[in-house]
């Protein structure tokens, strides 16, 4: 899966999994996700929409430091090679 | 505290497999539509024995969530929260941005199963996926109140806040439970009502296990309360609910008043868990006479529990006839369950709204399948077309597994 592709993909499974409506043309990479509407409940259904959506499993505190889309991207990219 | 205060409904919501508004849903009781068909949320061709069911329109529940901005999550939340939308909207109690415009409303809701289909989920996702299909939410997703929570987060109703569960008499005993609230100076406002759903392969297999629905095979004949060949229930889904407040406050600011809940009456029958009884019943129907300070002479109709088992339907036919005594053979009686199925813990909120309408109106609606009529079901039962009543005052049962027992006495508007 190439880095567009896991992008793209995370966007869809974070607009299903948000409850906040979000004007999604203004969400880049750079946005940070605890500003996009997940809360610290909403932000486990993310990690676990996520997990299903790539099929791998990993712990929520394995995400301390991700703060953007671009961290969560990178940090998907390298659990998925 | 103050003395007893009279308690009116101002608004109505439902969300029902014969339409998702309050017009839509009258008309087509008054027209003697069915809402059962064969069930679609789940192949039924086999294992099943029981294969009918009165379901939501999925894609008009879709299309209604879409335009009230409610992202779908439970279908029985869903269902809820649009009734409760349409309930707090009629009563003139929303502002631009959807919010309740007062203060301490109180939330009760009934619900047999609440977030049943969402547990079930849970446990499919768990047997396929093992610890790693187990959602880090699911606690607060699959807890009962969810229904309630969710209701009041977002429209913000900020009194009491719970659920009431006891099967098929849910709803009633919250409206129950809601109306003594406001006549003895709890709240000045509560919605309540009731919201279920039970289709999903799982959990509607343990009903079709109990081996108490029908089996007809044709979906519009399936469900014939009081009829000698009624072979059991055909389950239904969906929500009613109502906005009570005190008739001062409803006065004070100008709401329309669409009718009186005037008295309520509950029972445990302490007997059996699926066998009624006669006692309870008539117990639970004579404390609710009682409440509202009247007498059976003054029933105008009775909206029947009715769910087409042998057992219910001859059992409230004799608690019925004991109740209503020299009236019996003059008092009309009709189980909206021909329609619409039996919805569990949300029938008696969606058939209490048919009531009120009826009142409204002056017609009661007809018993379906009503063809023949059992002789051990000896009431003045409505035949299968709707009727005329001239009724000021109508007694609405319902009666659940567990031994529950709960009546509602409504009265027409104006009152006061």
């Amino acid at each position: 899966m190439t880095r567009p592709e896991i992008g793209e993909k995370l966007r869809q499974v974070m607009k299903e999994s948000v409850r906040k409506e979000l004007d999604w043309q203004n969400v880049t990479e750079n946005s940070r996700i605890a500003e996009l509407g997940f809360d610290s409940l909403s932000i486990l259904d993310l990690v676990y929409d996520v997990q299903q959506a790539f099929a791998i499993d990993f712990d929520a505190e394995e995400l301390v430091g991700v703060r953007t889309v671009d961290d969560l991207v990178s940090f998907l990219e390298a659990r998925l090679q | 505290m103050n003395a007893k205060r009279q308690v009116v409904v101002t608004g109505m919501g439902l969300i029902t497999p014969l339409g998702l508004d309050e017009q839509t849903f009258w008309q087509n009781m008054l027209a003697g539509r069915s809402a059962i068909r064969r069930i679609s949320a789940f192949d039924v061709a086999e294992l099943y024995k029981a294969k009918n069911g009165a379901e939501v329109d999925s894609e008009q529940l879709a299309a209604a969530l879409e335009a009230a901005k409610i992202r779908a999550s439970d279908r029985t939340v869903d269902m809820g929260l649009l009734a409760a939308s349409a309930a707090l909207a009629s009563a003139g109690l929303l502002d631009a941005e959807g919010r309740c415009t007062e203060k301490g409303v109180a939330t009760i809701i009934g619900s047999g199963g609440g977030p049943i289909l969402t547990v079930e989920e849970g446990y499919r996702r768990f047997a396929e996926l093992g610890d790693r299909g187990m959602r880090p939410t699911s606690i607060i997703r699959g807890m009962l109140n969810v229904i309630c929570s969710h209701l009041s987060m977002r429209y913000r109703l900020t009194g009491p806040n719970y659920m009431v569960v006891s099967a098929c008499t849910s709803s009633t005993n919250a409206m129950g439970i809601a109306f003594r609230m406001i006549r003895d100076g709890y709240a000045d406002r509560a919605l309540c009502g009731g919201t279920e759903s039970f289709f999903a392969s799982l959990v509607y297999r343990c009903w079709d296990k109990l081996g108490v629905m029908s089996t007809n095979p044709d979906p519009a004949a399936a469900s014939r309360p009081f009829d000698t060949n009624r072979d059991g229930f055909v389950l239904g889904e969906g929500a009613g609910m109502l906005v009570l407040e005190s008739l001062e406050q409803a006065k004070a600011r100008g709401a329309v008043i669409r009718g009186e809940i005037a008295g309520y009456g509950e029972s445990s029958d302490a007997e059996h868990m699926t066998r009624p009884s006669v006692e309870g019943q008539v117990r639970a129907m004579r404390a609710a006479l009682e409440s509202a300070e009247t007498s059976a002479d003054e029933i105008g109709f009775v909206n029947a529990h009715g769910t087409a088992t042998k057992t219910n339907d001859e059992c409230e036919s004799k608690s019925v006839r004991e109740v209503l005594g020299g009236s019996a053979d003059r008092v009309p009686v009709a189980s909206n369950k021909s329609f619409f199925g039996h919805m569990l813990g949300a029938s008696g909120a969606v058939e209490t709204a048919a009531a009120l309408l009826g009142l409204e109106c002056g017609r009661v609606p007809p018993n379906l399948n009503l063809v023949n009529p059992d002789p051990l079901c000896n009431l003045n039962l409505v035949g299968k077309d709707a009727i005329d009543v001239n009724a000021s005052v109508v007694m609405k049962n319902s009666f659940g597994f567990g031994g529950n027992n709960a009546v509602l006495i409504l009265r027409k508007a104006p009152v006061g």
